[in-house]
């Protein structure tokens, strides 16, 4: 149990830094960078919530797929170093660290005066034939609403790439 | 709950989530070039996704949680499609991508 308490601390900082990363750093590549090592830590603490699947899900989908596409955008509309004077505005690092902290200390309220139920809990962990089974028995409308999104998605995007070249 | 390991404590992990919003939040207004508004709602979106889990594991015993996360994953990749197409027109027409210079339609 220790091992495991001290991987977990291991993972969840490793969470943090990354997002701390993403936010903080100067330039875009390190933010994507950043992103990466958070989106690498969530699925360790999905696999530390019983979710292997959902696990293996994120690191195929956002770290596959999602900040290859972010690292292609970066390459081509590349804001490397183009002003990295104007990067620093303290008034609104200060806005935004104002309003980040209200509604952290809000949240974090709401979360430490909840009384939880205790809930089932069980140690039985849902597999993925559960999930399978639920996307298409009673989840079936939103699974193909999701499919035709990404069918739409994809279309409008070759069009947006497409047909606006002419009149540039 | 002190005697429960610290990986099942359900506010450590709810904790994580409002980092990551709070994180989020943060680089959403602090940055100043679209793309890193878009990896900043990135993380906005894995934090809800995570919470989805939390409470799924935590206080159900059928994966509903599990269910909505996927389609939260699916939703932010056709997100993520679409937001990058117009960074890219956007780049294609004013050079930069720095929400500052896209006040066009605002004069």
């Amino acid at each position: 149990m220790i091992l495991a308490d001290a991987i977990f601390i291991l993972i969840a900082l490793m969470t943090m830094a990354g997002a701390l990363a993403t936010v903080l750093a100067r330039s875009v590549i390190y933010a994507m960078v950043g992103l990466v090592i958070t989106m690498f830590g969530i699925a360790g603490l999905y696999i530390y919530l019983n979710a292997p699947f959902i696990a293996m899900m994120q690191i195929l989908i956002y770290v596959g797929a999602i900040s290859i596409l972010i690292a292609f955008a970066i390459m081509v509309a590349g804001p490397l170093s183009q002003k990295p004077k104007e990067w620093t505005t303290l008034k609104r690092f200060i806005a935004a660290l104002v309003v980040a902290a209200a509604s952290f200390f809000l949240f974090a309220k709401i979360v430490m005066q909840s009384k939880w139920l205790p809930g089932i809990f069980s140690t039985s962990s849902l597999t993925t034939k559960d999930i399978g089974r639920l996307l298409f028995d009673k989840l079936m409308l939103p699974f193909e609403l999701i499919s035709i999104l990404l069918v739409v998605a994809i279309i409008g995007a070759i069009m947006l790439a497409l047909f606006s070249r002419g009149n540039k | 709950m002190t005697a429960l390991p610290l990986f099942n404590n359900i506010n450590i992990y709810l904790f994580i989530g409002i980092f990551l919003l709070a994180c989020g939040i943060v680089g959403v207004v602090y940055r100043r070039t679209l793309i890193s508004m878009l990896i900043s709602l990135e993380l906005i979106m894995n934090g809800a996704g995570l919470n989805f889990i939390v409470f799924n594991r935590f206080l159900s015993d059928r994966p509903y949680g599990m269910a909505f996360t996927l389609f939260i994953m699916g939703i932010a990749a056709a997100e993520t499609a679409i937001a990058l197409a117009i960074i890219i027109l956007i780049f294609r027409r004013f050079k930069n991508v720095e929400s500052d210079d896209l006040k066009e339609m605002k004069d």
